[in-house]
């Protein structure tokens, strides 16, 4: 027993240091800047109503305002009416610092314009990958055909490669292609998942022949065999895979950051949280935690709720 | 007999020739993919690596080995280097064994242990870039949690200890922006980051781990837990071992979120930490240098492979070390 304690006491240690930088990050999308910069508050902040300085700015009066203002306060000086209507703005723009952390996430940047090009990306990444991998994966396992073995070999010899080695070529090829700042740039590298139709090859060497001998006496094709037969008994292999695609290209920055550099119409969730620490000053420390908690908070919510199928996905590469 | 087997042979050879046609039917997307996503690229950063090209440009000149040369003498790309091994040689080691440490404690905990094995996780879900962020943001040499963590000590016994001492006396390390530092700091992230993944590879191993083994060790008289550990445990995670200090190559040769984010120019005080995932990307992108970025990236290639074919050869031999 005493044993035991001395375990927990290391892993604990170990968990607060793992921990950390996610308290961190969450308590810090709470917080006003002063208690950022302080570093007080605790972890929730103390909560203190809090003006917006920008928007008391745009609330700034203009001459025809004014004037415009005028009858409402009868007997004032211009600079007495431009006081009160700051002083109204003020009241107006006070705001609880997790609401202003969090409203100006959305609306300092298209944030939701970035999450959903995230979704966009990763889902036809994933969509595109299975579309290629299973024919050929089926092909491979359970067809007989002169070369067969030749194409294998090639499926190994590219294993060796990662994708994001070759990025500068394939970076000058799609280039030259014209397609660099499109939705095709971000998702055509990843199109060929050598490791899916290794993974898929793998998993179908273990479905009975007559399985598909009986679909065969059916009368259908090798094509509908692939989807109506094969692709049902996959759904487990399937599954993993798509929480190994899924986490690997939500996450991923060096790829998005090579071929996306103008609009930000195009940005993924990391390049956007990437161009708001760019231009932050000071005082956005806050908005940008909160944009940092909302791109990390879907998978890890994810994983959560379903922690084995993602330690079993993520872990796939350990498939031998 | 003949005469029955002929069209038997034939239909069965057309059956044959059928299902061949349909497999390279199958196939033929995939291997289009392969050829112009992974193979023509890597043949057109080898040729290119032999010339001084840049995009926009309509020509360009063969240059021979020069890029190659330029790699290997300039004071720069000696750097790159530098940073690079050091980064893997630290992060790859420590992650894998605090991998394996994890793993051993958290599986002798039975199901108390899944907590922590699901905290260690979360790093490896995360997305890094916004990790590295926060960060940078705890490492601020000012307004940071760290020093301000580390200034509490001032006035308390741990002055005495030089770190602190110095520490409260001169200020506590600017981390990211002090050359001595930087890469130690960016190891530490990456282990950080990666120790958990290789922590579930390692559990996964150990279900694999014979109860018998444990008593016939235990029949032969090997009481301690080193003994025991050594004895059985070790051996029969060879294979995991060498499949997860593979990945952990690969994964550490390729950093580059951690690097962009703390140092978008230049790779770091003093170049401390110009891995080779960022020098192509700023000599190959940003500074349109192409011969020189895929000359480095011809490197970085033959460096992962050669690693790979290392792991190959290793699993192939079944080696129980």
């Amino acid at each position: 027993m005493t044993r035991d304690i001395w375990k927990h006491l290391i892993l604990v240690i170990g968990a607060i240091i793992v921990l950390a930088p996610f308290y961190m990050m969450l308590s810090y999308s709470f917080k006003s800047p002063g208690e950022i910069d302080r570093g007080t508050g605790g972890f929730f902040g103390r909560q203190e109503m809090m003006v917006d300085e920008r928007c008391v700015q745009l609330r700034d009066p203009n001459r025809d305002e004014i004037a415009a203002a005028a009858p409402q306060y009868p007997g004032k000086s211009d600079r007495e009416i431009r006081d009160a209507i700051m002083e109204e703005a003020a009241v107006a723009c006070a705001m609880r610092p997790v609401v202003f952390n969090y409203t100006k996430a959305f609306i300092e940047a298209p944030l939701l314009r970035y999450l959903l090009n995230g979704v966009i990306v990763t889902v036809s990444i994933f969509v595109i990958q299975v579309l290629v991998a299973l024919p050929a994966a089926y092909a491979l396992a359970k067809l007989k055909f002169w070369g067969r073995e030749a194409v294998f070999g090639l499926v190994l010899f590219c294993l060796l490669i990662p994708v994001h080695a070759i990025a500068l070529p394939l970076y000058i090829i799609l280039a030259k292609v014209g397609l660099t700042n499109t939705y095709a740039a971000l998702v055509v590298p990843w199109t060929i998942s050598v490791f899916g139709i290794f993974l898929m090859r793998q998993f179908f060497m273990t479905v009975p022949d007559d399985l598909i001998d009986a679909a065969r006496m059916d009368g259908m094709t090798e094509f509908a065999i692939v989807w109506r037969v094969m692709l049902p008994t996959a759904v487990p292999a399937l599954l993993a895979f798509a929480i190994f695609s899924i986490v690997a290209h939500w996450n991923d920055y060096f790829w998005p950051r090579i071929v996306v550099t103008g609009s930000r119409d195009l940005f993924t969730p990391p390049l956007g949280l990437r161009e708001f620490k760019g231009d932050a000053d000071g005082s956005f420390f806050g908005p940008m935690m909160a944009t940092a908690t909302i791109i990390v908070t879907p998978l890890i919510v994810a994983f959560l709720v379903a922690q084995r199928r993602f330690i079993e996905g993520i872990t796939l590469t350990g498939m031998k | 007999m003949a005469v029955i087997d002929a069209p038997v042979a034939a239909r069965t050879s057309r059956e044959v020739n059928r299902q061949a046609r349909t497999a390279w039917g199958l196939t033929t997307p995939a291997l289009a993919l392969m050829f112009l996503i992974l193979l023509v690229p890597v043949v057109v950063a080898g040729v290119l690596s032999f010339t001084n090209y840049s995009l926009g440009n309509s020509s360009f000149d063969w240059v021979g080995f020069k890029n190659y040369d330029r790699l290997l003498s300039r004071s720069t790309y000696e750097k790159m280097f530098i940073a690079t091994f050091t980064y893997v040689v630290v992060v790859v080691p420590v992650s894998v064994a605090l991998g394996l440490g994890a793993a051993l404690l958290v599986n002798s905990l039975g199901r108390i242990g899944d907590v922590y094995k699901t905290i260690y996780f979360l790093p490896v879900m995360a997305t890094l870039l916004a990790m590295a962020i926060v960060w940078e943001f705890m490492l601020h040499p000012t307004i940071g949690v760290i020093n301000q963590t580390l200034e509490l000590s001032c006035g308390t016994f741990l002055e005495a200890i030089r770190f602190f001492g110095n520490g409260c006396a001169d200020g506590f390390p600017l981390w990211l922006g002090d050359r001595d530092y930087a890469i130690w700091v960016l190891c530490f992230i990456g282990v950080w980051q990666g120790f958990g993944f290789n922590m579930v590879l390692y559990l996964a191993g150990l279900t694999g781990v014979h109860r018998e083994l444990y008593h016939a060790a235990e029949m032969d008289g090997v009481k301690s837990a080193w003994e025991r550990f050594r004895l059985v445990t070790w051996p029969a995670l060879g294979p995991t071992t060498v499949f997860v200090v593979t990945i952990s190559c690969i994964r550490a040769f390729q950093v580059f979120d951690t690097v962009e984010a703390f140092w978008p120019q230049g790779g770091g005080p003093n170049k401390s930490t110009y891995v080779m995932m960022f020098a192509i990307f700023e000599k190959g992108v940003q500074q349109n240098l192409i011969g020189i970025g895929s000359a480095i990236t011809m490197l970085f290639l033959v460096f992962v492979m050669f690693l790979t074919l290392i792991q190959r050869w290793l699993v192939e031999r079944k080696v129980h070390y």
